[in-house]
């Protein structure tokens, strides 16, 4: 074939390739000149400037929404001076413990568990209704029986949010392990491994991923259930300073604690996805 | 010595026959070549061998015992390498050797002189999915080797890399086959590759699955007396048997 029989075909002017709609022949996407990063900083400002003006006119009272002035001051004072006995720090401290202890004993039960349910039959029988039926239910429903139960101290307040914690990170660690490639284990077996051994040089490395995954989403859900598991007995924690703050309407402090929480919960996330590229750096390459 | 005997297989799959009565000996120091086309049941074959599927009927023996399951005498390497992407190249090549206690320098060591085999020296330290399709090849090759098996069981290792790698990893598997001294059992669809490879090639039909013909072939016993891959594949004779394996494979199959 000669090179001119392509002129035989139907040419197709410059301006009408955008009316075929084969996905290679389709127009690239404009590049934008502004990034999602820059627009997202914007609404923040602009929200940031709302809340000024609303409080600058004083269009509501002060009692239901302080200045962002106001708040940044509080945050000085409370950071300085403290909150119901304790500095902004210690209660920092306090749920950042609460929340950590809850993760350490959600990996502990929750990644064995999940380990069961995506190798055996039986573990998946016995552990799969357990979890689905704990999942949806809200912390504030179990937090009643569970200080029946185990009292209104410190282990409580961990439970309730371990509770929260362990099927984002039971869950995850099954779809990881039963996405293990059989090749690959048919591989290690082909090698001399045993059971045991494709569990724990196989199995668990090829589920990590997932298992980090489960724990980020473990770790946002440990987070949200802090308030609730503050709510009774606690004298130092972030809920507990911002139910203090709510029974006095110092509503400053209450604000001052969202974005605090809210700031925390960024940070965590921030951090664990640099862990989850440090430790899979795998992850997605395959 | 030692044989790898297949003797009147049968494979079912849900109670259907994928594979009928096929008999396979690979003695050590045999490249036995499965080919034939889709559904002929040449991977459920190497997986009886490998002892990751039971026979329906016969038995696979190796050195006399039956297979009862997976092995390190019988190391397998899949079309998709199958390595593990945590591991660098040289701890995924010294894997068995971690999983038999072998002591971080002794199997460092080890290691780097099996990539140096694959001709593969310098990447130890080289992650996974920092490698190309070809040297993931090797590396899972390496791998199996440091199993120190008796047999190597390699389930169309080439089939995903580009012809130009194909041909160049052609020589490497004969290279490694001739140091190492151990049976090979292969499934393949190339034809040429079946020829340059084998010492014998055995024809399989599908539905269900059966032995058509099998050929002793001494393409790569030359080769592994000295001659170049080149002046192997320019031989008549070489082109004569292409001929003859192609009309055996698609025997009774209209043109």
């Amino acid at each position: 074939m000669s090179v001119t029989s392509y002129n035989e075909r139907p040419t197709v002017k410059a301006g009408e390739t955008d009316a075929i709609s084969v996905p290679w022949s389709r127009p690239r996407p404009k590049r934008s000149w502004i990034s999602s990063r820059a627009v997202s900083a914007v609404t923040i400002l602009v929200v940031l400037a709302a809340w000024a003006l609303s409080a600058r006119l004083q269009l509501v009272s002060p009692v239901f929404l302080p200045s962002p002035a106001a708040v940044w001051t509080k945050f000085i004072v409370v950071a300085r001076d403290g909150f119901v006995d304790a500095t902004l720090l210690q209660h920092i401290v306090a749920s950042l413990g609460r929340v950590f202890a809850a993760l350490v004993a959600a990996i502990v039960i929750g990644v064995p568990v999940g380990l069961a349910i995506g190798i055996s039959t039986i573990g998946r029988g016995i552990f799969d209704p357990l979890l689905e039926f704990l999942r949806p239910i809200p912390p504030l429903a179990y937090l009643p029986l569970v200080i029946i139960w185990f009292g209104i101290g410190e282990p409580s307040k961990i439970l309730v949010i371990a509770i929260a914690m362990l099927a984002p990170v039971a869950l995850s660690t099954a779809s990881g392990v039963r996405g293990v490639s059989k090749e690959r284990i048919d591989a290690a077996r082909s090698l001399g491994a045993t059971q045991r051994q494709v569990v724990r040089h196989v199995i668990l490395p090829s589920a990590l991923p997932s298992i980090l995954t489960g724990l980020r989403i473990a770790l946002g859900a440990g987070w949200s259930t802090l308030v609730a598991a503050e709510l009774v007995a606690a004298t130092r924690g972030l809920g507990f300073m911002i139910q203090s703050a709510a029974q006095f309407l110092v509503t400053d402090v209450v604000v001052m604690g969202i974005l605090v929480i809210a700031t925390i919960a960024f940070v965590l996330e921030f951090i664990i996805r640099r862990i989850e590229r440090q430790l899979v750096p795998w992850a997605g390459r395959e | 010595m030692s044989h790898l005997v297949l003797d009147k297989v049968s494979v079912h799959y849900d109670g259907q026959p994928a594979v009928e009565r096929v008999s396979i000996d690979v003695a050590k120091g045999d490249f036995v070549v499965l080919v034939g086309r889709s559904g002929c049941g040449k991977t459920s074959l190497l997986n009886v061998a490998a002892g990751l599927v039971e026979p329906a009927r016969g038995v696979a023996t190796i050195g006399g015992s039956p297979i009862t399951g997976p092995g390190p005498d019988r190391a397998v390497v899949f079309q998709n390498d199958a390595l593990f992407p945590w591991l660098t190249a040289r701890e995924n090549v010294a894997f068995a050797l971690r999983l038999r206690g072998v002591p971080l320098a002794e199997r460092a060591r080890r290691a780097d002189e099996l990539l140096r085999l694959v001709k593969l020296d310098g990447v130890g330290d080289k992650r996974i999915w920092e490698l190309s399709g070809g040297m993931r090849q090797r590396v899972g090759l390496a791998r199996a080797l440091a199993a120190e098996p008796e047999f190597l069981l390699l389930d169309e290792p080439l089939g995903a890399l580009d012809a130009l790698t194909r041909e160049r990893m052609q020589t490497t598997l004969l290279d490694l086959w001739t140091a190492a001294q151990v049976g090979v059992l292969m499934v393949t669809h190339g034809i040429e590759e079946a020829l340059v490879l084998a010492t014998s090639i055995v024809v399989l039909a599908p539905g269900p699955g059966h032995v058509v013909r099998t050929f002793e072939t001494g393409f790569s016993r030359r080769y592994a007396a000295g001659e170049p891959i080149r002046s192997i594949k320019a031989d008549p004779a070489f082109a004569a048997a292409r001929g003859e394996l192609t009309d055996a494979i698609f025997e009774g199959e209209a043109a």
